[in-house]
């Protein structure tokens, strides 16, 4: 048998040459592309936070905020939206103090602690687990990554693209929110009705379910039970068996959830605060109340995809 | 040629400095002087007496080698050099593993964001995470491959079953050692790696001490900050230390009773590292010390180029105790183990088998009573040996998600097209190869990217393949859905429909998005040096 001992002084000196010339090389060439490469993997983990914080926000946030940032109307801002990126800092008196990645960060971390002169319906609840939401510190930082990603496509649109509604939260009134930034003067938002586009009277009500919020704390799709209880407002899973459930409601069920959104507070059940708004009756037309209650009532009701204006788009 | 010029006449302060600098010569090598140094290089037969033996007395280094070895084991073949290789890739773990040790912190809070700031912002830091992972990786098999030698050459037998034992008790700080540090990414393939692992302490009887062991290990009833600091302890200090301590054992009988000779030459019993007949000695200084120099050299020079070209650790997902991975699996060397776990129970497969079988490892020495180190005299243990060497790598194989473990036929399709770890076809085809609209796996495939057809047709192929083999899997069909949510950033619904056993239509989804910054290294199979596409694009190239 050949043995691979060597022998020779000068084959060894070789081998010793040749394999540390191999290192230098591998070392040189690693040396030489470094800046590189750790532009590339900080790149990569940008995309790969933001691919993180895309699959957080569609089982989280998407609900309410829509994947796209859309936003729901009465339940809950755009985010992929112009105003957003531009102005919302200064609405709120933070330009120039904190970025709009802190701000972001800030609201998904601890939530809106009040819901003092907002139209949303529902209070944004704190997200961190510091603040004793469901996100662990990673989680909310890739989140807000993915939020902090619209920033290119809400810069292109323009002013009736943007899906921004006013937001009333600000000391400042609607009508001057958007005055004395001079970051973008040639743009003029156009601010879209708080309450709907479609003209009062003639709204369909699966449309005025989404459009005036409802769907922010009621779920058509969960069953109202002792295991399932809505956490802002009761389940509509099971409301056509209302009856059932609902003692004050069992003579007339229709009559009983027309008086509900009518005026909310006859009647309170039990776990619930007084966040339905009482305004409902100002806001649509008594025959409109009670086609939505009637489909409210009906087991096969039927939910249509509808745009912004609130066109089905579905069919 | 001496002999014909005279010798040239010297200053005398040229002669002093010459030997003030001898002097500092032998200072430094520690009695070598620069004569006997020129005379090594030459090939010079040792003088006598021999003052090349004089640094194995005054180097603290270099006394615990021996001053000659046999000529016979000398040679590459008959060690193959796995015990000093296996030596030297722990030195190897140290250095790396110690820079590494600069940019981490063991909280579960910093550990992974340590991790991407060592990939993204230190110079070299991916270089050094590569060679630690390799390194130990490599540390795991040599020291497995040491042990197998020594047992197909009988080397076990007196007087060197305690080398033996303390060799087995070394194999298995190392295989410790390597999956303390499994843990300390803290990312998926990680955390569960090392739930699996300490699950199994918690099989063994009676129930409490079991208990006790994997709260010990875990440092809570789950793993979570106190389990990693634990591990982290255990990875850089504790096991180092036992298996510092353990080396010095193995080595030091190692040194005295010699590295057994070819069978041939040497009977069982006999000491015969001691009596080395003075024409068969090679010195270790120079002959071996050069050997083993070069050889390491050679070594270092395959881990870097293969880390630099070929190799990259893994980095999955942020651990999270919330989420199981599709598949969780052990490291590579524990698979026999998670093998016997899926045919026998907890406490047979995970505590009692394995715990037999180590010290049956150990006691090799003490029950092979054979007096015979030949291979003709040894084919029971050469074959009972290889036996248990195949049974090893059955056991493996079905340690590995490939036997006996299956998802649900879409969730399986799903993982081979898109895993929620790794990289699977639609990233190695990467964001640009993944065009905007639906896809319909029951229409013809119309599409101009020539990659993302073989995509889809991998699709198709995969639910025909399913639809034979589960009988609840039937006339599938699936969707591939790829919108823009944002700038950058595709969404690819993936949607299967198919027939159940009840004839009831089922329905299967999953949700991946995919950015066009992630760049998954490993889709390449071997780094790019290159500057990638999307980065020229952002600068404007």
């Amino acid at each position: 048998m050949r043995s691979l001992y060597v022998r020779s002084f000068g084959s060894k000196l070789i081998w010793g040459l040749v394999s540390s010339f191999v290192i230098v090389v591998c070392v040189g060439l690693t040396a030489q592309t470094e800046d590189t490469r750790m532009e590339v993997q900080t790149k990569n983990w940008e995309g790969r936070g933001i691919e993180n914080g895309a699959v957080l926000f569609a089982n989280n946030c998407a609900t309410c905020h829509g994947q796209q940032g859309q936003g729901l109307q009465g339940v809950a801002p755009a985010l992929n939206s112009r105003y957003f990126f531009t102005r919302r800092l200064g609405d709120v008196g933070q330009d120039g103090v904190m970025t709009l990645s802190n701000y972001v960060y800030l609201t998904v971390a601890a939530g809106r602690p009040s819901k003092d002169n907002s139209q949303w319906a529902n209070r944004m609840v704190p997200w961190s687990s510091q603040f004793g939401g469901p996100l662990r510190g990673d989680q909310v930082v890739d989140v807000v990554a993915y939020v902090m990603n619209f920033e290119e496509t809400a810069l292109q649109q323009t002013a009736s693209e943007d899906p921004f509604q006013p937001f009333l939260d600000v000391s400042k009134p609607p009508e001057f929110q958007n005055i004395g930034i001079s970051a973008d003067a040639e743009w003029t938002p156009v601010q879209l009705a708080v309450t709907s586009v479609l003209p009062m009277g003639d709204r369909d009500p699966d449309y005025l379910f989404g459009a005036l919020a409802c769907s922010g704390c009621h779920d058509l799709n969960e069953p109202q039970a002792p295991s399932s209880m809505g956490e802002s407002g009761p389940n509509f899973g099971t409301i056509h068996e209302l009856g059932t459930y609902r003692p004050e409601a069992a003579a007339d069920p229709a009559a009983y959830l027309k008086e509900s959104i009518m005026s909310p507070d006859a009647f309170r059940v039990e776990g619930y605060d007084d966040a339905m708004p009482d305004d409902f009756a100002s806001r649509m037309t008594e025959e409109e109340i009670d086609r939505l209650v009637q489909w409210l009532l009906d087991p096969n009701r039927v939910t249509h995809t509808r745009d912004a204006g609130g066109n089905i788009i579905d069919e | 040629m001496s002999v014909q010029s005279p010798a040239p006449q010297k200053k005398p302060w040229f002669i002093a400095l010459l030997s003030a600098l001898d002097g500092i010569f032998i200072y430094l090598t520690a009695g070598i002087s620069t004569r006997e140094f020129r005379a090594m290089l030459r090939g010079d037969a040792p003088g006598r007496p021999n003052t090349r033996l004089t640094p194995h007395a005054d180097a603290f280094l270099l006394h615990i080698k021996p001053s000659y070895y046999h000529e016979s084991v000398t040679r590459f073949t008959h060690t193959y050099r796995l015990g000093l290789l296996s030596t030297y890739l722990f030195l190897f773990e140290t250095i790396t593993g110690i820079i590494l040790m600069i940019w981490y912190a063991p909280t579960p809070e910093r550990a992974y964001v340590d991790m991407i700031r060592l990939l993204n912002n230190v110079p070299f830091g991916q270089l050094m995470r590569d060679l630690h992972r390799i390194g130990a990786e490599l540390m795991v098999g040599i020291v497995t491959l040491h042990m197998v030698r020594t047992y197909l050459t009988g080397s076990y037998k007196p007087p060197r079953e305690f080398t033996w034992l303390t060799g087995v008790l070394l194999l298995v700080i190392t295989l410790f050692l390597s999956f303390s540090g499994y843990l300390l990414p803290w990312d998926q393939l990680a955390f569960w790696a090392v739930t699996i692992g300490t699950s199994m302490a918690e099989a063994v009887p009676p129930a409490f001490v079991g208990e006790i062991i994997n709260l010990l290990a875990r440092g809570a009833p789950d793993i979570a900050a106190n389990g990693l600091l634990r591990f982290y302890l255990l990875h850089v200090l504790f096991l180092p230390l036992l298996l510092i301590l353990f080396f010095f054992v193995h080595y030091y009988k190692v040194v005295l009773y010699g590295i057994s000779l070819p069978a041939q030459e040497e009977e069982v019993g006999e000491d015969t590292a001691n009596r080395v007949p003075a024409n068969r000695r090679v010195y270790y200084l120079p002959e071996v010390l050069l050997d083993e120099g070069t050889f390491l050299l050679a070594v270092t020079a395959i881990i870097t180029a293969v880390t630099v070209f070929l190799f990259q650790a893994p980095l999955e997902h942020i651990a999270n105790p919330q989420q199981t991975p599709f598949h969780t699996v052990a490291p590579w060397y524990f698979y026999w183990l998670q093998g016997l776990l899926k045919i026998a129970d907890k406490m047979w497969a995970g505590v009692i088998i394995p715990g037999v079988l180590l010290v049956m490892l150990m006691a090799i020495p003490y029950l092979d009573r054979n007096p015979s180190r030949r291979g003709a005299d040894r084919r029971v243990a050469t074959i009972s040996g290889i036996v248990a060497g195949v049974l090893m790598i059955i056991l493996s194989w079905m340690g590995t998600p490939a036997y006996a473990v299956q998802g649900a036929p879409a969730l399986e399709v799903v993982e081979k097209l898109m895993p929620e770890e790794k990289v699977g076809i639609s990233r190695k085809i990467g964001y640009k190869h993944i065009p905007l609209g639906t896809y319909d796996t029951r229409e013809p495939i119309t599409t101009d990217d020539a990659e993302f057809a073989k995509l889809l047709d991998k699709f198709v192929h995969l639910l025909e393949d399913w639809e034979e083999k589960a009988p609840d899997f039937n006339d599938p069909w699936g969707l591939l859905t790829v919108t823009q949510d944002q700038a950058n950033l595709k969404h690819l619904r993936w949607e299967i429909t198919w027939i159940s056993d009840a004839g009831t239509e089922e329905y299967f989804k999953q949700d991946y998005w995919l950015h066009k910054g992630s760049y998954y290294w490993e889709q390449y199979g071997r780094k790019k040096f290159g500057v990638p596409e999307f980065l020229e694009m952002q600068n404007g190239g």
